[in-house]
């Protein structure tokens, strides 16, 4: 079970958008750890899943909760 | 005796330390308030505006003021070594100063900022000009003054970073400018953004990425994205990227990849990227009540920019305040933030938005223009005062 390094509400407007928090922060993880994503919409959640996919990182757990969208990424 | 303390002389620490002295008025006359300003520098930037100074339409002696003049007279302020922090110690409620004062506080205010990690690219800072610093705008301005053609890139080297729709900014001047020289033939602009999703990408937001991204594409503006930058060739004059792309150029305009303050490291109190951990909606620094965090400082998904810490103050002020005094109740923050973008040399749009509600950009105009000019002009009488 990967630890996770921090957890992102990505639920919000963010200038650099949900991607452009998460690069920041997946740059930072080492090796066994993860990054926790909640994402508010079907559409950003879409365009998670194909940037983990093109960028080689692992997801490690996708589930829909009350409207919202949970993301574990990791390595 | 309360005492307040405000670590960090910026933007955001001065908007909000008056804010502050403002909503505390009769306690500080009573002497029963005291309120510190901790900063190292005794010059007070207003750091937005170096991108009009990299294009001729600021100078620096507008761009710089002293902090003294632009406080409270009620509030203490410590410069130099007196004001260049040690430690923040949240555990202990104090803060240790260079010259070894330990300044306690009832509320800490971390204003600390954004510094530059450029080592983090090879060649990046020898091989670019960037608005993002006052000495790199003014010989940006130089270049600029000189430009006659050439492939230029603007390249945003990671997200999250400060001004966030300043490179959208300069691409449009800088076609702007071509064009009204007539070079425009002579001269190729790249724009390049580290996420390419989707394909073309320019800008985090969805609803004003498909706004300017239109923008550029009728501009005849060139965008690679994905294009995460992996070292720079100063010599030779040519950009990598980690997509394997690599590009000669004959003007590169950078920003710098963005990490939190040195001090927020050595105090052990921000992520590896030392943003502060904060809530989205107290803005209190996650589990300290008695701490706050503003503007660039913090870990919130949001935009370091100016209007926020501006829109921040609000909340921190009144909750400082409330904590002090009571009754005056607590306030939240619901993710706003107001920024113009400069489309050229002479119209502007703009984004406001908050948490729940994206921005969509009005057609550009120079009515928006002369709004983005007259913010910048109106910051150092009304915003750093807290005037509004």
């Amino acid at each position: 079970m990967a630890k996770i390094y921090k957890t992102l509400d990505l639920t919000g407007t963010s200038c650099a958008g949900p991607i452009g928090e998460l690069l920041g922060v997946m740059d930072e993880i080492k090796e066994g750890e993860a990054v926790e994503a909640i994402v508010g919409d079907a559409e950003t959640a879409k365009q998670v899943r194909e940037w983990v996919k093109a960028t080689g990182f692992k997801m490690i757990d996708d589930r829909e909760k009350e409207g919202k969208y949970w993301f574990v990424i990791g390595r | 005796m309360k005492r307040i303390v405000v670590a960090g002389g910026g933007i955001a620490g001065t908007i909000v330390v008056n804010r502050i002295a403002q909503k505390l008025s009769e306690e500080l006359n009573r002497g029963e308030a005291e309120i510190e300003v901790l900063t190292e520098s005794e010059e007070h930037i207003y750091l937005p505006g170096q991108l009009l100074l990299s294009f001729g339409i600021e100078d620096p002696s507008s761009l710089v003021k002293k902090e003294k003049y632009l406080l409270d007279s009620r509030i203490k302020l410590h410069t130099g070594i007196s004001g260049k922090m040690k430690k923040i110690d949240v555990a202990n409620h104090e803060v240790i100063t260079e010259d070894g004062k330990i300044h306690r506080y009832d509320n800490l205010i971390i204003a600390t900022g954004v510094e530059y990690a450029w080592d983090e690219i090879k060649g990046y800072k020898e091989g670019s000009f960037t608005p993002f610093e006052m000495d790199s705008a003014m010989k940006l301005r130089e270049r600029l003054a000189d430009f006659s053609g050439g492939t230029v890139i603007i390249n945003v080297s990671k997200l999250p970073h400060r001004c966030p729709v300043a490179p959208l900014e300069v691409t449009m001047l800088l076609e702007d400018i071509a064009k009204k020289r007539g070079i425009r033939e002579k001269t190729k602009i790249i724009y390049t953004f580290p996420v390419g999703n989707p394909s073309g990408r320019v800008f985090g937001i969805d609803t004003t990425n498909k706004v300017i991204s239109k923008m550029f594409e009728e501009r005849g503006i060139e965008v690679i994205s994905p294009f995460n930058v992996s070292s720079v060739d100063p010599d030779k004059k040519v950009i990598e990227s980690s997509e394997g792309e690599k590009i000669n150029y004959d003007l590169l305009i950078s920003v710098p990849p963005n990490v939190g303050s040195r001090i927020i490291q050595d105090s052990e109190i921000g992520d590896r990227r030392r943003w502060v951990p904060t809530d989205k909606f107290t803005l209190n620094m996650k589990g300290h009540s008695d701490v706050y965090v503003i503007g660039d400082a913090t870990d919130l998904p949001i935009s370091k920019a100016g209007s926020t810490a501006d829109f921040e103050s609000y909340v921190i002020a009144n909750n400082v305040a409330n904590d002090i005094k009571g009754n005056l109740g607590r306030k939240s923050f619901d993710g706003s933030v107001l920024c113009y973008i400069a489309t050229g040399m002479d119209t502007a749009t703009y984004i406001r938005f908050n948490y729940n509600r994206p921005p969509v950009p009005p057609p550009p105009s120079y009515v928006h223009w002369w709004g983005k000019l007259m913010y910048n002009k109106m910051y150092w009488t009304v915003t750093a005062k807290a005037i509004v």
